[in-house]
């Protein structure tokens, strides 16, 4: 496997491994037993052992993988980050924008910022479907399919 | 009157034409419950209740059902065309019908998803004609302990559903079977590894957490590759191809067994028949590497178990009057409020009106055929969208799906949380499935041990009282000595190829 | 019928002696918080109050399901609702009571977090088992229960539900030993109990009456202090001799905290004509839905009467784990 990708997945498994050991610290909180049989930390403690089992073995069979070299990235660079994070960047902002401003205003910038950053140039075509994605269909959801969406600061 | 009197007198009473005004409206209103985000059937059904205060009995009935087994199909819609399944059960559908329709062939697994749907429906519903009343309280000695036991049989399907990479599978299960213990546990009924966070007092989430691993992260994937259109390919003709048809028939056959005959069992939910039908397809082709690319008979096996399970469940329903799922206990709440009591007196009490809506149940599937099947070239041409618009229209759609459910902003970053997390996950082409169902299995797993040992006092000499589970138990035995035993598999094991 | 009437014009009269304030209130839909799943007992006695009480309230009013964690999910939110009236609650008890009493769930609300203003729904706790059961009778099962200390068992339909409360005062009243299981909602009790896995069930009257009369299952005793009037041949525990075993599933609505006193009298006016409504009883009776209209004084005794039974056996169910 190339280098890269080689040291994807032992970062990734590493961090499954950690995952797994703090499982097994907060399984240890709760007790393993009780007078049933297994306690609420029983499963939670034997699966993260056996996860950490699993991961080390993962851990050491990538390890002694013959490394192809290669120029192939696993992670983008350049313009292709750019969107990605774009998108992820973008949800993170309505999430937070729909707290505190409600849904109709969150997706309208939402809505605008995400097609101009993919590419869309046309204003009209940006704005028509920013509005009918954020009130149009905030009014279908809520009037007509008695959906609850996070209202404005208009509404009290 | 015999049954089949009965069967003949209510089917003409079900194509009256307003009971088949009814079924249809049920059948549209499903479909697009299905298909909209925010709307799971439970809710959807809900709000659609009042509706049918000022219809008669019998046609309330039929069109509640209706939008039941329609809101199955539409989930199946939004899973192929966009890869965010529409509601729990069509996760599966996801795996090969999104990958289908990336070539183009989303025609295709939409009309073989119709066909099979219909297949199953129709099947289970003559199944549940003929043999109702003796299955269901067959079903009844299904204790929990035999629930357990098949839970842990339906967890060997990981094995199925590893690929290539068996160590990676087994990793992401135990992760899996991690994330599914948040919440309430069934031991002291208190919150577990929920630090704090309220929203997680009821577990994690199945549909943001799926949401965002499926369709975020397919999103993200597509806009690395800054993609014009989300879907390259060229659209293929919208019906199967001969081929197609051939290697779907069996598949269809065995999903739709399999679906009925889970659907018999109260509380297995509709997401384990479709991954057992699928593991099971995957199992028995010869060219087990197509699943996962584009396989038809994945897709064809999946949702024909399925709408065989949502008809089957109905079943122990009307038979015992006792409700299988969350949605199905909405639709029983329908039923009593229109007065009629599911339970094994009804087919005494009220003979005509159960069996005009047995009746309906098969002109419901066949409505749905009709209503879905000439859709299906529209629905593909949806693929067609520029990138910039698609990719936001469905961000929109994942945001309204993941908060509508209990209107909870944790939700939506939940969503976003395993959005990114699928989407390094699958640069790195770590197996997402088994964790999807180590998901769903291990709360019903914990629980019904858990129940086990309180009806047995703490002792497990329960399971070797009861045959049944003995026997479901011994399947993972076997798997595991399957794969220890077999070679090839086992040097599988040994030298994991991940490139 | 006549007393309940004399109680609305009352209500009536006092609502009128509040004009300025009731012109202003509500002025723009309520909110109706359920604090469990659509489609359940709980959500469907909801909605059906909330469709007829919006008539006298002049504003819609919109049930909102916030299911999970036992309701803990929907009373907090309702707990921390803004105190304006507009949302209103709709509360079990006593899983109120038990979700504070349990200091693993770290409740974000306290008993005096709501104030109660009417009662829907009293929903008495009934014990059954299946039709073809060697149990005729109560006493058959409790000298069962004695012969054998801890095999016998009874079934929940959740842990520190009402009926697992319910099961405790049984205990501690007739010196038994019942083996509890607990499962998720009446639905499972009921594959439990008629697949013979439990020996009877614990539950309350609205999900069993229809299954009483046609046959399918047979009550042993109704744990209240009157006999229901769905169930009419099956004794209550006062009169086979345990009057402290009182247990039942109570709902009603409440505001949080702080609400002015005007908008109370609002809601409760409105709330309280739509449960003496015909329409509202009809389809309560035909749920099997015991109304039990409690509004002041009287629901607020009810309110913490009901809080005191818990918390004992509450911290009893808690030392057991």
């Amino acid at each position: 496997m190339s280098r890269n990708a080689r040291r994807g997945w032992l970062v990734a498994t590493a961090t499954m491994m950690a995952i797994c050991l703090f499982a097994i610290w907060q399984s240890l909180l709760l007790s393993l037993t009780d007078r049933l049989g297994p306690g609420p930390g029983f499963f939670s403690f034997w699966l993260s052992l056996l996860g950490m089992l699993f991961a080390g073995l993962l851990i050491f069979d990538v390890w002694r993988k013959p490394v192809v070299e290669s120029d192939e990235t696993l992670f983008p660079r350049g313009e292709s980050a750019f969107r990605v994070l774009i998108i992820i960047g973008a949800v993170a902002g309505a999430a937070l924008l729909m707290g505190w401003l409600g849904f109709e205003l969150a997706m309208l910038v939402f809505i605008a910022g995400l097609t101009f950053a993919l590419g869309e140039r046309r204003w009209y075509a940006i704005g028509l479907f920013a509005i009918a994605g954020s009130f149009g269909v905030y009014y279908v959801f809520t009037r007509w399919l008695d959906v609850l969406l996070p209202p404005g600061p208009w509404a009290a | 009157m015999d049954s089949l009197g009965y069967l003949m007198s209510g089917l003409g009473a079900a194509l009256s034409f307003n009971n088949l005004l009814f079924a249809f409206a049920g059948c549209v209103l499903g479909t697009l419950i299905g298909v909209l985000p925010g709307l799971g059937p439970a809710a959807g059904t809900a709000i659609l209740i009042p509706l049918t205060f000022n219809l008669d009995a019998t046609g309330a009935i039929i069109m509640l059902c209706a939008i039941y087994y329609g809101a199955m199909y539409g989930g199946t819609i939004t899973s192929v065309l966009i890869n965010v399944p529409g509601e729990a059960a069509s996760v599966v559908t996801c795996i090969d019908g999104y990958q289908m329709a990336k070539q183009g062939r989303a025609g295709s697994a939409l009309a073989i998803a119709a066909i099979g749907s219909f297949v199953g429906g129709i099947v289970a519903t003559i199944l549940l004609v003929a043999v109702a009343a003796p299955l269901a309280s067959l079903a009844l000695k299904f204790g929990p302990a035999e629930f357990f036991a098949l839970m842990v049989a339906g967890l060997c399907l990981v094995v199925g559903l590893a690929g290539r990479n068996i160590l990676a599978a087994l990793l992401m299960t135990a992760l899996g079977l991690l994330l599914s213990l948040i919440g309430m546990d069934p031991v002291r009924g208190a919150p577990r590894f929920t630090f704090g966070i309220e929203e997680l007092y009821d577990g994690i989430g199945f549909v943001p957490v799926v949401m965002g691993l499926f369709g975020v992260g397919e999103l993200l994937l597509a806009a690395e590759a800054r993609q014009s259109h989300l879907i390259q390919a060229d659209l293929k003709k919208w019906y199967p191809s001969r081929d197609e048809w051939r290697r779907s028939s069996g598949a269809i056959g065995r999903g739709t067994v399999i679906g009925f005959v889970l659907g018999l069992i109260p509380g297995v939910g509709a997401i384990v028949p479709t991954f057992m039908a699928y593991v099971l397809e995957k199992r028995i082709s010869k060219n087990p590497e197509r699943f996962g690319k584009g396989a038809i008979e994945g897709v064809a096996s999946a949702e024909t178990a399925n709408n065989a399970y949502a008809n089957g469940s109905m079943v122990p329903l009307l038979a015992l009057g006792v409700p299988s799922s969350p949605t199905i206990a909405v639709l029983m709440g329908a039923f009593i409020v229109n007065g009629l009591t599911p339970g094994p007196f009804l087919f005494q009490e009220k003979p005509e009106l159960v069996w005009t809506v047995i009746a309906s149940f098969f002109v419901g599937n066949v409505l749905l055929l009709i209503l879905n099947l000439p859709l299906v070239g529209l629905w593909a041409r949806l693929l067609k969208i520029p990138f910039a618009y698609l990719c936001t229209g469905v961000l929109i759609f994942c945001i309204i799906g993941a908060y509508g459910l209990k209107q909870s902003l944790f939700d939506v970053w939940v969503m976003l949380g395993f959005g990114v997390l699928g989407y390094v996950l699958r640069k790195l082409d770590f197996p997402i499935a088994p964790a999807i169902l180590a998901l769903i299995l291990g709360p019903m797993m914990e629980k019904s041990l858990r129940t086990t040992l309180e009806i047995s006092g703490g002792s497990f000499a329960i399971f070797l009282d009861r045959p049944l589970a003995l026997a479901l138990l011994a399947v993972p035995l076997i798997v595991l000595a399957a794969i220890a035993l077999r070679p090839r598999a086992f040097a599988n094991l040994r030298q994991t190829d991940i490139e | 019928m006549i007393r309940r009437r004399t109680l609305i014009a009352a209500a009536g009269a006092t609502a009128l002696a509040a004009p300025a304030f009731a012109q202003n209130f509500p002025r723009k839909a309520v909110q109706m918080i359920v604090a469990f799943p659509a489609g359940g007992n709980t959500d469907i006695g909801a909605r059906i109050l909330a469709s007829i009480a919006e008539k006298d309230l002049g504003q819609p009013i919109t049930v909102v399901n916030k299911g999970g964690a036992g309701g803990q999910i929907g009373f907090t939110e309702g707990a921390r609702a803004r105190p304006d009236g507009y949302t209103v609650t709709f509360i079990n008890l006593p899983s109120v009571s038990t979700i504070v009493l349990d200091p693993e769930r770290k409740a974000a609300f306290k008993m005096d977090s709501f104030v109660p203003v009417v009662n829907q729904v009293l929903d008495p706790g009934v014990v059954w088992v299946k039709a073809d059961s060697p149990y005729k009778t109560f006493g058959d099962l409790l000298d069962a229960a004695k012969k054998a200390p801890g095999k016998i068992s009874a079934c929940t339909t959740g842990i520190l539900s009402d009926d697992h409360l319910a099961i405790l005062m049984v205990d501690d009243a007739a010196k038994v030993d019942f083996r509890i299981v607990h499962f998720e909602g009446s639905a499972q009790q009921l594959t439990g109990v008629m697949g013979g896995h439990v020996d009877c069930a614990f539950d309350n009257v609205g999900g069993i009456v229809k299954r009483v009369k046609s046959g399918e299952l047979r009550a042993l005793v109704v744990t209240d202090d009157q006999r229901s009037k769905f169930l009419p041949d099956v004794p209550t525990t006062k009169e086979l001799g345990f009057p402290s075993v009182i247990s039942s599933s109570t709902r009603g609505i409440a505001v949080p905290k702080g609400t002015p006193a005007d908008a109370i009298k609002v809601l409760e006016t409105a709330f309280l004509k739509a449960i003496n409504d015909p329409e509202h009883i009809r389809k309560m009776d035909e749920q099997g839905l015991a109304l039990r209209p409690m509004v002041g004084a009287e629901y607020a005794k009810y309110y913490a009467d009901s809080h005191a039974a818990a918390t004992k056996y509450t911290e009893w169910a808690l030392k057991q784990r």
